[in-house]
């Protein structure tokens, strides 16, 4: 990937994330200009992820500008103990666009058979002036993922990029749910453990 | 829910892949229990960090910056609101009402929007003075263009459509009187409808179509009675806007865009509104709906749905 289609800065506990707090601050004191900050600083993620999700060009926009308002408006929810303000918006963003996705109401066949899957996520080409604490992470996330068991990484596609519950992967992948649940578990622990390592959020 | 259900689940509530009532139960059981509290927070940061390995995708840059302006112009709107909160005349949309349709309901008296997608905006004091050929859209229409088109129209077909839609009012008030809710309050309702007839079809009634480019029939119609002071708009076929947008009516002065409020037409595309405000009788020059996001804007950012020259 070119470095400059890398966001501009990342999540992490480092300065980046101190830079998107005090943004917040600023937002749950009604300061518009920066909500504009924000949207400079994490739209590019943010749009790369529901465009992902949606392959709606149209659709992700809305998104975007729903999360973002969304942003401003529960600014004074944000809880910087629980993660990272790009975890929070990116949270906001999925479910939203998941939401999006259901309401297509379309088959089932027609949801696991569109490109989303983690297979074509490229190689990490972190640029080193920017976030170099948060590009390992995600590069030992993403490597956590590629050995992740196929079994695993599928019912992780499917909770993840079409939103389906484990009843529904059940159904979709014919394993009985114990099983889905079990390999859900697995796939999620694997990929927390490079979170843990980095800076741990639960040590 | 005991400790090791709640564990057992907790990908799954990250995940967003857990019923409703299953990811209630571990995110209450987690805020108290310090083993999945943090637990949860580091998956649900793991889920979000799957986000940020999405393949880098470019917003149109363009478009990005209206969402952008949109945002802030927003943002201002809110704050100003909140700091200073002006009482507004023009708040057409306070008497929405679908009237098209099974079960019609007329808000009796100006004070209660029908709908709870009908909001107040900002009065036209505190609106910016954005001229309508530089506003931002993603698909603009050429304003003067359709009201040169109007112009033409109108003269001819006025006498008509205001009979048309005299008539098609008179039907839908008389079905009011087959409505048998107990919660509507049908006595105010119908102490309203001579009045909102003459309003209609009064000698100094102006009728101002509101068409879509290219379209042959109209879809819907703004009345104003400037005897009276009422304004009617009731559109037909108008199709759903996009999800979290909503319509707002804009009635437009030489100087002004003045909001009239936010609308969602009913499940037929139909809308009704009423509503009393003041102009001058030469002011108006045209009244126009955009698409814009929840709860309006102060002055129209978003593609032109419909619009009519006065």
């Amino acid at each position: 990937m070119n470095p400059s289609e890398r966001p501009q800065s990342y999540s992490s506990e480092n300065g980046s994330n101190a830079d998107d707090v005090a943004l917040m601050r600023r937002m749950v004191e009604a300061d518009e200009t920066a909500l504009g900050a924000l949207y400079d600083r994490w739209v590019r993620s943010l749009y790369s992820l529901v465009l992902h999700l949606l392959k709606d060009p149209d659709e992700a926009e809305d998104v975007v500008e729903e999360t973002f308002w969304q942003a401003w408006r529960k600014a004074g929810s944000y809880e910087p103990s629980r993660g990272a303000v790009s975890t929070w918006l990116l949270t906001i963003g999925r479910r939203k666009a998941l939401d999006r996705l259901r309401a297509r109401k379309r088959s089932r066949e027609d949801l696991i058979g569109e490109d989303r899957s983690f297979a074509d996520l490229p190689s990490s080409d972190p640029d080193p002036s920017i976030d170099t604490e948060g590009a390992e992470l995600r590069e030992n996330v993403r490597r956590a993922l590629n050995h992740l068991p196929a079994e695993q990484r599928e019912v992780l596609e499917l909770g993840y990029f079409n939103g389906l519950s484990q009843s529904e992967i059940a159904d979709v992948t014919g394993q009985p749910l114990g099983t889905v649940k079990t390999r859900m578990r697995l796939a999620m622990q694997k990929l927390r453990e490079p979170l843990s390592m980095h800076r741990g959020v639960t040590e | 829910m005991s400790h090791e259900e709640a564990l057992s689940e907790l990908s799954a509530v990250a995940l967003d892949a857990a019923p409703s009532e299953i990811a209630s139960a571990v995110r209450a059981h987690a805020a108290a229990c310090p083993e999945c509290g943090p637990e949860l927070a580091a998956m649900e940061q793991t889920v979000a960090i799957l986000g940020e390995l999405a393949p880098a995708a470019q917003i149109n840059r363009g478009r990005s910056a209206g969402i952008r302006s949109r945002l802030i112009m927003r943002g201002r709107a809110e704050r100003e609101s909140r700091s200073a909160p002006v009482p507004g005349p023009p708040d057409i949309a306070r008497g929405v009402a679908s009237l098209t349709g099974q079960g019609h309901r007329i808000t009796p008296g100006a004070q209660r929007p029908v709908t709870g997608d009908t909001k107040r905006v900002t009065p036209p004091a505190q609106q910016p003075k954005v001229p309508l050929d530089v506003i931002p859209a993603r698909r603009s229409i050429n304003w003067y263009a359709i009201a040169a088109t109007l112009a033409l129209i109108i003269t001819g077909a006025q006498l008509f459509r205001v009979t048309t839609d005299r008539d098609r009012m008179r039907e839908q008030v008389a079905a009011l009187d087959s409505v048998q809710s107990p919660t509507d309050s049908l006595t105010a309702m119908l102490s309203r409808k001579d009045s909102m007839i003459a309003a209609m079809t009064g000698p100094d009634v102006k009728v101002v179509p509101l068409v879509i480019e290219g379209a042959s029939e109209p879809l819907g119609r703004m009345m104003w009675n400037r005897a009276s002071n009422d304004w009617i708009m009731v559109t037909y076929n108008l199709r759903p806007p996009k999800p979290g947008k909503t319509y707002q009516v804009w009635l437009v002065t030489d100087d002004a865009k003045i909001s009239a409020g936010t609308f969602h037409p009913d499940a037929n595309g139909g809308t009704f509104m009423h509503a009393r405000y003041a102009m001058d009788r030469n002011a108006l020059r045209a009244v126009a709906i955009t698409e814009e996001p929840e709860g309006g804007m102060p002055a129209p950012t978003g593609p032109m749905v419909v619009a009519g020259n006065a």
